[in-house]
Order: structure tokens, then sequence, then C-alpha cells
């Protein structure tokens, strides 16, 4: 089922057309693949849906409802989560609260409650610092919750990124270039997760160069070039495709 | 120990009135706002309070109560314009309010008294009033601090873009900063004007500002203990160097430097964070090497 929608979707920096009327469908409970060599409008195109670049032209839904006059922090609170190409993690804060951060959008205590430190509120806390072990458990982390995600190995620090993003329990998750410097076996075992979580019912967007692992996870793929689409279908039809071979041999 | 205190009561109490203040900074910085406009809204708070005491002749709690929400409603008057803006421009803006304030304070005269200040309030407060308010301030703070919003204001402060990427609303964030700065900075100062018997446009300016910024940056910016630290330092240390006379300003200024580069987290944040370093590498030894052991 059709989750997240974007149609003839625009955005130009002066004369470069970064996103040049795009198009496409991401469903719920898969894996979508988007993609497309350097430069060719990919992390433009998360950060539209993400709501922190302006939408030129055309329009993104969410359930049918436009995202597109949404700052970020609305976006986020309609059901979209990302993860950024940069990891971008809470330095100071430890594993466990830089997750705990991410149920924010579900949290319930009324401001006064929270102020004066209400039983109600604390209550709260303590929940989510429960929830948050369970999903650094489920993420491998179980161990560093007491660290400070800043002086995380590489591949951990990752893995907090996610477990922040899936904390929020979103409709849609964007995954901006998730396995970037990872080896195989690393790359593998998220993947893995990503499938369990769209077997959950998520919908997953990942934003990819590694066409390998783009190919081993996802039932759809998008390519894109240039800013616009030039190809899309299951992975293997896709990788056959003449556009795409030149797109990504430079042809 | 008592009688210590009690030769040293007007220290103690001036190291609680700065402690006030200190917090009323602390907590726009632990939201990641750059405002300095504490010392604006205490002037407020003082002014307000020994006007509405003194003047008309309202009874010193009401003075007092109204003395704080008149700083919590000019911080969020101020924060309408300014919550928009970030890092240094922020500071400046604020910077000019707290200016601008004390010029009114100037030249407001037939309500402040001008450059002789508010004079002949009748000494209301004491030690065990700025205790009770110190300790409700740290509650309430903590209360913040571990809640939903505490949570918003540290995500905030560390990376605004990850913050937005939760849905934590910065304009909504940053409006209740203003808003506890403002409500903290008006008490202490409806306190001090209170406590003091006069109240001076000078007391609320950058004295005031480097006083405050000295402690946090001193005892540190995201824990309730650093401005605790810092304030007891700030006020303290040219206590204790009075002996050396004239040398006390420079030996004071070269202390706080030490302090400020061996430990720039702040005293307390560095130790906290200290502790939660030992405690994590008890749980997690081997919490630097890469999953799988393969790099």
């Amino acid at each position: 089922m059709t989750v997240l929608e974007l149609r003839e979707v625009k955005r130009h920096f002066g004369g470069v057309k970064a996103v040049d009327g795009v198009s496409l469908k991401v469903a719920s409970g898969q894996v979508t693949g988007l993609i497309g060599p350097n430069g060719s409008g990919k992390s433009t195109l998360v950060n539209l849906i993400a709501g922190v670049l302006a939408v030129g032209e055309g329009d993104i839904t969410l359930d049918g409802k436009s995202l597109i006059k949404l700052t970020a922090d609305e976006v986020a609170r309609c059901g979209v989560a990302r993860t950024f190409q940069n990891i971008r993690l809470l330095p100071e804060a430890s594993v466990l609260d830089n997750v705990v951060i991410g149920f924010y959008r579900h949290e319930r205590s009324p401001l006064y409650a929270s102020l004066l430190g209400l039983p109600s509120s604390r209550r709260e806390t303590r929940e989510l610092r429960e929830q948050g072990r369970a999903l650094l458990a489920r993420f491998g982390l179980a161990e560093y919750e007491q660290v400070p995600a800043g002086g995380l190995a590489y591949g951990y620090q990752r893995r907090v990124e996610m477990a922040r993003a899936v904390a929020s329990a979103p409709q849609v998750l964007l995954l901006d270039e998730p396995v970037a410097g990872m080896n195989d076996v690393e790359a593998r075992s998220l993947g893995q997760i990503f499938a369990q979580l769209a077997r959950e019912g998520m919908a997953v967007l990942v934003i990819e160069h590694n066409t390998r692992f783009v190919a081993e996870l996802c039932s759809q793929v998008h390519v894109l070039d240039g800013g616009r689409l030039i190809a899309h279908g299951s992975p293997q039809e896709v990788m056959r495709d003449p556009a795409v071979v030149a797109a990504y041999l430079g042809g | 120990m008592m009688e210590f205190l009690r030769a040293n009561q007007p220290v103690f109490d001036f190291f609680l009135l700065t402690l006030g203040f200190a917090y009323s900074q602390q907590v726009v910085l632990r939201a990641g706002v750059f405002s300095l406009a504490s010392a604006a809204f205490s002037c407020l708070g003082a002014y307000g309070c020994a006007y509405l005491v003194v003047k008309a002749g309202l009874p010193v709690a009401a003075g007092i109560g109204l003395g704080a929400l008149i700083g919590g409603l000019a911080s969020y008057l101020v924060s309408l314009p300014l919550a928009r803006l970030r890092g240094v421009y922020q500071a400046i803006a604020t910077l000019a309010l707290v200016e601008l304030m004390v010029a009114l304070a100037l030249y407001a005269e037939p309500i402040t008294g001008g450059a002789v200040g508010f004079n002949n309030i009748p000494k209301h407060v004491g030690t065990t009033e700025l205790l009770i308010a110190v300790l409700v301030v740290i509650y309430l703070l903590h209360a913040q601090s571990i809640s939903r919003i505490g949570r918003g204001f540290d995500a905030l402060r560390q990376d605004e873009y990850v913050a937005a990427s939760l849905g934590v609303s910065s304009r909504r964030e940053h409006t209740l900063a203003f808003i506890s700065s403002g409500l903290i900075g008006g008490l202490f100062g409806a306190l001090q004007s209170m406590y003091a018997y006069n109240v001076e446009p000078n007391q609320y300016g950058f004295g005031y500002m480097v006083t405050t910024l000295a402690a946090i940056v001193l005892g540190g910016r995201r824990s309730l203990l650093g401005p605790i630290l810092g304030s007891a330092i700030m006020i303290l240390l040219p206590e204790v160097a009075r002996p050396l006379a004239e040398y006390r300003q420079i030996v004071v200024g070269v202390i706080l430097m030490i302090v400020v580069v061996l430990t720039p987290q702040g005293l307390a944040d560095t130790f906290l964070a200290w502790l939660q370093h030992r405690r994590a590498r008890d749980l997690a030894p081997m919490a630097t090497q890469p999953p799988g052991g393969r790099a």
C-alpha cells in the first residue's frame, strides 16, 4: 500500500536542477531503493521529503496529506523518520539518551506535569528508558547504553542512529546511505534489520550508492540521474537497463 | 561550620543570589539559546517588585511573585523576535536588550530613581527566603531536565537538525527556555530588591552578565551542580584572595583562566562526565572497538 507519494517534485538551486520532476511511490511493508551516481539528487530528495528543504514545484503526500508546507519537525511528527548521510548523534548524551529522544513525538505528559515533575511525567521517563533499553538490545547495543555516543566506533554510531529513528515508530523511514563505509558483513546484518522493520509494516526508503546492497534488499528500485528518474522496477530489471548502465559507467 | 556561616552570612546570601541569576542564564544555554538577557529580566523583576511593594503598597510576597511574572512576561515577548535568531546574533541582540534596560532604568527617574537608584526599601528577605527560593528553583529545573522538555533542550543544544528530525519544535522549546529564564531572573531580581535596601541600574549591566556567564563556564553548562560550583568560586575566590590586596584581581583572573583552560566543559560537568565514563567502561570495556572486531 502506498504511504508516501511524490508527484512531479522539483527543486532548483539557481540554474542547477537538483531534482527535476521526480514522481515515485513508497509502499508500506517493503524496502524501496533509490540509487544514483554522485550528484544525482538523492540527498536533495531526502531533504525535500523530510522538510529540511522547501519543495519548488510538485507535491509530496503522506497517506494523502500534503507535507510540502510543513517544517522539518512537523514532518517528523507526522511519522517520517530519517537518518543522515553523515552520522548525526547527540555526541555528549549517552547511547541510551540518544535513543530515548527518538520517542519524543510519542510522549504524552502534559506541559504542567513536566514542569512540576509530577509522578506521571517521571513514570513516562522511566518507561521510555525501559523501551529504549529493549531497542538497544535489538540493535546489539545493550552493553553500551552508558557510553557517550560521540565516543563509539563508527559502525556502532550508525546503529545508534538507526535505533533512534526506529524509536520514533515512523510510518516512513528514510535511510540516507545507511551502510556507507561499512564492510559486507556489517551491511548485511543491518539489511536484515531493515527487512524486518518492513515486514512489521514500515515503509522503508533506502538511498544508496552500494548497488549490490540495494539489489539484495529491495523489492523496488528507482534510479536517479541528473535530478530525474531514469528507471524503476525490480533490482534485476533496473540493473539491466541500458540507461542505468550508462549513467553508472559515465556513458 | 555554623559560626563560619554566620560570620560570612552576607557572602553566603550573595552566593545564593548569584546562583539564582546563574540558573536563569543556564536554562537558556541548555536549550541551545545564546541569550544574555537574564540581566534585563532581573532588572525588570527588581524594579517591578520594589515599585509594587514600596510605592503601590502590595504585600511583599505578592510583589516578589509579580516581579517573577514580569520577568517571565518580558521574556516571552522578547522570545517572539529573538528565538528565531541563532548563536552570536542572538547574543548581540540580547546584549542590546540589557543595555537598553539599563538606559531605561536610568531615564525613568519617577519610577526607578534614575542613577541614584531606588532607595529606602525595607529589608524583607534574608538567608532563609533566598535558600528556599534556590531550592525551589533547583527542584523545578531538575523536574524539567528529566522530562520531555529537558530532552528536547538537550537535543536542540547538541544538534538542531537531529532534534527537528525527531519532531522537536525549536520554536516551542526555545520559547519555554526563554520563559523559564525570565521567571527565574525576575524572581531573583525581586528577591534582591527586597534584600539589599536599594536597587541601582548598574547592578543589572555588564558585571551581572560577566559574573553569571563565568559561573556557568567555570561550573558547567549542563548539570545543575555546575552553577553551584561556579557561583561559589566566583563569590569565594575574591574573598579568599582579599589578603593579596592590589594583586587580587590579577590572581583571581589567572586562576579563572587556568580552570577554564584545563576543564573547558566546566568543573562539575567534567567531573560528572568522568563518572559516566568510568561507569560505561566498567559495563562495556570494548566500547571503542568496531563491531565484529573488523574495521
